[in-house]
């Protein structure tokens, strides 16, 4: 994504709380709505660097935020740990889990891979739901007022910062990855696995390490979700979760941190604004998953590359094919 | 305590018989078009609403919306493989997975703006009282189910072996572009493979109506553990897939008695994860190899 | 050594000595096993038996992934680029064993950048020594097929490999294309071994100093192209037997 659009869209994002002020009370519930979609758009990305970038498919992606959340939420019901603890604690217990899936990944056909990480997303929603002296059961758990490093930050506002910042960090994070030596392998991994081999990428470990990133990323997302809702269910986790990311991911343009963040965009707003009709949100969104895969495959992002590429001719080709002529 | 454990098992076996036919055309349509159906279940939920509001609605005798329910199912086999997958013929195998869990979000987002999320009841297909045999409590239900599963796996196994269709499925299996080159209706064979396989999802949903309530989630359950009976199975082997569903059924089943119903198919899943990191294509899996 | 796929022997108590430096050719029709051979040297194959030594380091002990760092590179029968990557990233995946930054990339530590600011000035000289540079920011993709293999041969080279296996690298390419890759192998020759698979014979008598001719898996002739060429062994499995070539001679 270029440069200058992200450095105004970030902008643009923190300015906001400051409009918001003119709509009153209802201000709350809008800096709530962006706020959860801030996290969002970490899953998306986060699940786009395993699905996008290395080409691992994950239907259960709501797993690993559900563990994330539920580690920072117990923790901190328990023994008060703090918004920072509690993102690293649900990032890393989040990540050790994806070991779980991690290992057979290694072996296992693209289609098994995904029925698998659907157990995975279905396993970790009925354990939650179960295992009620954990993690009380669908009754779920409350924290106490969220608290980063000494600081209060339990208004709206500040956790609108707080999640905005992770955001901002998040997508830096795995930008930077994908400039190197790592973020390259991803990508060859997905390209040609025997190519990569070939190349001196441990295949292996590297999808491994792949799943462990995405896996932080989501956990530590979660924890910043329970702590942003105050409230942790398994309601909140379950298959349909993980079907959303998924569809934010494939809406935005796969092997994209803008097109996941597009995606998360879209895809929320779907759901919000349908959210009182059973099942349109549903229809709606797999109709675009559906759209975009048969018409439009590199989603919203290729779209508006297009409209730009039309615009500026690429340099260096038209010389190449002078030459060979 | 022999007695209770036959019991389980025979549900088990009536349970495992769902579980299989839903593998059998998960396989189907895998083994004609290499893609795996995640819409598979909600495709038979969606044929099995046709039963129902022909049944409940327009006061049509059973097997006549029976029949109906197949036969949408069919046609709405043949209009996904035609319409959406024969476009992603060459596409990588992402997008083939991505299209069928769009459709499935489509068909049963759809199905839930029609006709919403409270069950709904179908009149039963057997009305029959059960039958006490040596101890053992029999439903007609579960002996259907289980009949179903015997004949349908053998005409499937004598389609196959002997028909021109049959083989000329085969033949798609193995080599798509030599298939058309000889002269075989690839095309048609691949629509009429999908809309066979949706058919036993109708029949899966059908059967299991009464105990699930038709509902747009109705298959959600039976679907992800008919999956994991495919791969049990190896994911290509109609054998395999009839043997895992009936051997997951039991298992379930004895989940079910002796640890909790509701972590069943968490300790599926683990289960699932340790077969497969052991055997990598299934139990009964064969290895493929890459070319380079 | 030999290499087995179920039944199939594709290559029987095969016996090769490659030199440390030069061009190496291995000839043969289609079939004859030669495929094989070189994902059998890269560790794509792993169903070997017999063994492969590179200056004293057993070759079949390694993973596909280790192949590298032992001084082994390959390209491939259909290039296998990354089209995800640009051409220059491509080449930087070719360093993957010789870097050693881990997650730390993703903080842009002082020592991560430092190791990627050497690793771009290395693929950078590799793809200025091809002519490539100028398409360095490019998608393999979009680009023509002769640059396509050129890369893929590149994408080797970077490592500074001791053992350099091409995988008939002309095959596909257009005649206005060869040279330049030509020039390509004929200067790393000078640097390393060479092992081409190649079907034309005209390109190898120019290029490579030595030459095994293989057939079934079996080594069927051995020496110098110019000699091969008329070697009644070598005529018989590549242009068959001398009533056949008169009727397709004539048939032309």
């Amino acid at each position: 994504m270029p440069q200058r659009a992200a450095l105004v869209l970030v902008a643009l994002c923190a300015l906001l709380p400051l409009a918001l002020q003119t709509i009153g009370e209802r201000q709350v519930y809008w800096l709530f709505v962006v706020s959860e979609f801030f996290v969002f758009a970490i899953v998306a990305v986060s699940l786009d660097l395993l699905m996008g970038r290395t080409g691992q498919i994950s239907l259960g992606h709501a797993g690993f935020v559900a563990l994330g959340a539920y580690s920072a939420a117990i923790l901190n019901q328990r023994f008060g740990l703090d918004l920072l603890a509690g993102m690293v604690v649900g990032g890393v217990l989040a990540g050790v889990a994806s070991l779980v899936l991690g290992f057979p990944a290694t072996r296992l056909r693209g289609h098994y891979l995904g029925i698998v990480t659907l157990g995975f997303g279905i396993a970790v929603d009925q354990i939650a739901l179960k295992w009620d002296s954990l993690t009380g059961g669908d009754q779920g758990i409350h924290l106490h007022r969220p608290m980063l490093l000494g600081l209060d930050v339990g208004t709206p506002v500040r956790m609108y910062y707080v999640a905005l910042i992770a955001l901002v960090v998040t997508a830096l994070l795995v930008y930077c990855l994908g400039q190197t030596r790592i973020g390259r392998a991803f990508a060859a991994i997905k390209d040609s696995e025997i190519a990569a081999a070939a190349m001196g990428v441990p295949v292996a470990r590297t999808k491994v390490l792949a799943f462990i990133c995405s896996a932080f990323l989501a956990g530590a997302a979660g924890a910043i979700y329970a702590f942003l809702a105050g409230f942790v269910a398994p309601e909140n986790f379950g298959i349909e979760s993980s079907l959303l990311f998924f569809a934010m991911v494939v809406v935005g343009g796969m092997g994209s941190i803008g097109g996941a963040i597009g995606g998360a965009v879209v895809v929320d707003a779907v759901k919000n604004a349908a959210a009182t009709v059973s099942g349109l949100s549903l229809a709606i969104l797999g109709g675009m998953i559906v759209l975009v895969v048969l018409f439009f495959p590199g989603g919203l992002k290729a779209l508006l590359q297009r409209r730009r590429r039309a615009a500026a001719p690429v340099s260096g080709l038209d010389g190449v094919a002078r030459q060979d002529a | 305590m022999t007695q209770y454990l036959l019991q389980i098992a025979l549900a088990g076996l009536a349970q495992g018989s769902l579980f299989a036919l839903t593998a059998l055309g998960l396989v189907m349509i895998y083994n004609a078009s290499s893609v795996v159906n995640f819409a598979h279940g909600a495709m038979g939920m969606a044929a099995t609403y046709v039963a129902y509001v022909l049944i409940e609605e327009v006061g049509v005798p059973f097997p006549l919306a029976f029949a109906a329910a197949l036969a949408a199912a069919f046609v709405l086999g043949v209009v996904v493989q035609t319409l959406f997958l024969a476009r992603l013929r060459n596409a990588p195998l992402m997008s083939q997975v991505v299209v069928t869990l769009g459709l499935f979000m489509l068909i049963q987002g759809l199905v839930g703006l029609a006709f919403g999320y409270n069950p709904r009841r179908m009149t039963e297909s057997i009305s029959l009282a059960p039958v006490i045999l040596g101890g053992l409590v029999l439903r007609p239900q579960d002996i259907l189910e289980l009949a179903l599963l015997v004949v349908l796996g053998i005409a499937l196994a004598a389609f196959f072996a002997a028909t021109k269709i049959g083989l000329g499925m085969r033949a798609i299996t193995e080599n798509r572009y030599a298939a058309r080159l000889m002269g075989i209706p690839v095309g048609r064979l691949l629509a009429a493979a999908w809309g066979a396989g949706v058919m036993l999802s109708a029949v899966v949903a059908v059967l299991a109506a009464p105990t699930t309530s038709v509902t747009p989630n109705m298959m959600d359950t039976i679907v992800v553990y008919g999956f994991v009976a495919a791969i049990l199975g190896g994911f290509g082997s109609m054998w395999g897939a009839l043997v895992g569903g009936l051997l997951l059924g039991i298992v379930v089943n004895m989940i079910d008695a002796f640890v909790a119903p509701e972590l069943a198919m968490s300790i599926v899943f683990g289960l699932l994860i340790l077969v497969l990191y052991v055997k990598p294509d299934g139990l009964l899996g064969r290895a493929t190899v890459q070319k380079v | 050594m030999t290499v087995r796929f179920g039944g199939l022997t594709a290559v029987h108590d095969l016996d090769l000595d490659v030199p440390d430096r030069g061009i190496f050719a291995l000839v043969g029709p289609n079939g004859a096993g030669k495929t094989t051979l070189i994902n059998a040297l890269s560790r794509v194959c792993r169903q070997v038996e017999g063994s492969i030594r590179l200056d004293g380091v057993d070759v079949l002990s390694l993973a596909p992934h280790q192949a590298v760092r032992a001084g082994i590179a390959r390209s491939f029968q259909r290039a296998e680029l990354f089209p995800t990557l640009t051409v220059l990233e491509n080449l930087l995946v070719g360093l993957h064993s010789a870097m050693k930054t881990g997650l730390s990339g993703a903080l842009m530590t002082p020592a991560a950048r430092a190791e990627e600011k050497a690793a771009r000035q290395r693929a950078e000289r590799v793809l200025r020594e091809l002519d490539l540079w100028e398409l360095r920011g490019a998608a393999p993709g979009d680009l023509p097929y002769g640059h396509q293999k050129l890369l893929d041969v590149a994408r080797a080279l970077v490592s500074a490999p001791k053992l350099l296996l091409l995988d008939e690298p002309f095959a596909g390419l257009t005649d206005a294309e060869t040279p330049r890759l030509l020039d390509c192998i004929s200067a790393a020759g000078k640097r390393c071994a060479v092992l081409m698979i190649e079907h034309h014979f005209e390109l190898l008598e120019g290029v490579a100093e030595r030459m095994t001719v293989i057939d079934f898996g079996r080594k069927v002739a051995e020496g110098a192209p110019a000699a091969m060429r008329d070697d009644p062994e070598v005529v018989r499995c590549y242009l068959g037997t001398g009533r056949e070539r008169a009727t397709a001679e004539a048939a032309c």
